[in-house]
């Protein structure tokens, strides 16, 4: 029997659609220097509704960056996903035009809605001129799955599809899945999410949750950690990576930025934070076994933030369950506070800050937060220079998903 | 009696509107016995322009319509509905 080696997922492609940045060097610009772009919501349809700020990708032409025959028949959730696929692939030197085999390319996507506000489009003409009028792409366009499907479709990717609907979480889990699929076989991984909460429809649908922020000043509005907790902010956009084989990437010549390195996911139900603190403990647990690593190793910590004061306590004690000492040592941050919430992509943009904050050496720090009333070394107000070599990125969803994925720099292994 | 036709003008128009595919009609017209694949557009982009037909016209095309292969075969099945205004 030959000895196989063990197959590293590497992280070679980064692309991002945010609201405070619709590049990866705007994000990480953004990010690093804490600028907040959380402001009131401004699509059409919305201003009567009592959830007034969010994090907008603003600005976004999509007609620029997708074909017609691929934007009539998507929503904005898709569009946001297209462009930030394309933007990974190029940045991995997988772009348009560079010779590859299609079945060695898969796509998994997270997603925690759907097109709303395609379906609602179409749910308007059903009820206000007869089914008649709907058109045939509501068949597809609102489904989770129609991310990963367009994404494979318009590069022509034949490799293995998933689609991950682990509630916001499920981010992380879709990460984990890539990681799965590069070391069962698969070269290539087109891997993260986007999501378009913002239309009318998808706000209604929020609304119903007691975790989000209805306060009206977006400086205030989302102060994860503090006394003042009272909420989080929805966002849209997201982030969308090449994973892929490392030693594939070396032959390729391009550059690892990271490796996947564990993933551990829990369930504690809907809304149950206290409970989520020993589900979010076991998942940091999980992940530093598959990791190989010990507390001590962790550098940073990504954190959830939720914004809710008894998520964030169960937090900041399943830092300490978890990591022991080290985790009241540990540098935690939570840039998302300056640009929102994305549901399922927010940990997938808290991966990429994280890959950054490695190459950058530097702890970005959590806008709007300045005072914590939790046991945390919580980065605020700037950026903290640290050497960065291995980061923890925490997520749960408001339907009980708890996740922790572990993040080694390039170059660096296992102890 | 007025008589109603659907040229391939229109047709690209409503290719262009329903699917989003741009084709030149002289193109369209030249290339009619070709496959819709060939023009980028698929069975729901076909079955999308069959149903603003119906809508404009007031009328049901043949079940299946949404499968003819080419623009021609299509067009032959619009224009003999309209004729017999079924």
């Amino acid at each position: 029997m030959s000895t196989q080696r063990l197959r590293r997922a590497a992280i070679t492609g980064i692309g991002v659609i945010a609201p405070n940045g619709q590049r990866t060097d705007a994000y990480w610009k953004s990010v690093s220097e804490g600028i907040g772009v959380l402001d009131r919501i401004t699509r059409e349809g919305c201003g009567h509704l009592p959830l007034r700020v969010a994090g907008e990708v603003r600005s976004f032409d999509a007609a620029a960056l997708i074909e017609d025959r691929f934007l009539v028949q998507t929503d904005r959730f898709s569009h946001f996903a297209m462009a930030a696929a394309a933007l990974a692939l190029d940045d991995a030197g997988l772009g348009s035009g560079e010779p590859v085999d299609p079945f060695s390319i898969g796509v998994v996507t997270a997603a925690g809605s759907g097109g709303g506000e395609f379906g609602q489009r179409e749910l308007q003409k059903l009820w206000g001129q007869g089914p008649r009028f709907v058109g045939p792409y509501q068949s597809i366009a609102w489904f989770y799955a129609a991310s990963t499907g367009q994404i494979s479709i318009r590069s022509g990717f034949k490799g293995p599809c998933g689609v991950v609907a682990s509630d916001e979480a499920g981010g992380l889990d879709s990460l984990a899945h890539a990681a799965g699929a590069v070391r069962r076989g698969t070269d290539t991984m087109i891997v993260g999410a986007a999501e378009a909460p913002l239309a009318p429809y998808s706000m209604v649908c929020q609304l119903g949750y007691p975790e989000i922020s209805t306060v009206e000043d977006p400086d205030l509005a989302y102060r994860p950690f503090t006394s003042k907790a009272c909420g989080f902010v929805p966002a849209e956009g997201g982030a969308l990576l090449v994973v892929e084989d490392e030693d594939r990437a070396r032959e390729r010549g391009v550059p690892v930025r990271a490796t996947l390195a564990g993933h551990a996911a829990t369930f504690t139900g809907a809304s149950r934070w206290e409970e989520s603190r020993e589900g979010l403990a076991r998942a940091i647990r999980g992940a530093l076994d598959e990791a190989g690593a010990a507390p001590e190793d962790i550098d940073v910590v990504f954190a959830d933030a939720m914004g809710v004061p008894e998520a964030d306590r169960a937090e900041a004690l399943a830092i300490a369950d978890a990591l022991g000492s080290h985790g009241r040592r540990v540098p935690v941050t939570a840039p998302k506070t300056g640009f929102g919430r994305a549901h399922c992509a927010a940990p997938v943009l808290d991966t990429v800050a994280a890959v950054l904050a490695m190459e950058h050496g530097q702890v970005p720090p959590t806008p709007n937060v300045f005072d914590i009333c939790h046991d945390l070394d919580l980065v605020m107000s700037r950026a903290r220079p640290v050497e960065l070599r291995t980061a923890l990125v925490l997520s749960r969803g408001l339907m009980g998903s708890n996740a922790a994925l572990v993040v080694r720099r390039g170059g660096e292994s296992a102890r | 009696m007025i008589t109603t036709e659907v040229t391939a003008d229109e047709l690209a128009v409503l290719m262009k509107k329903a699917a989003g595919i741009t084709v030149d009609p002289q193109e369209l017209k030249r290339d009619a016995e070709s496959p819709f694949d060939f023009f980028g557009l698929d069975s729901l982009g076909l079955l999308g322009i069959v149903g603003e037909l119906e809508n404009r016209y007031g009328l049901s095309l043949p079940p299946d319509s949404e499968r003819c292969r080419t623009p021609r075969e299509f067009l032959d099945v619009v224009n003999s509905t309209l004729k017999t205004g079924a």
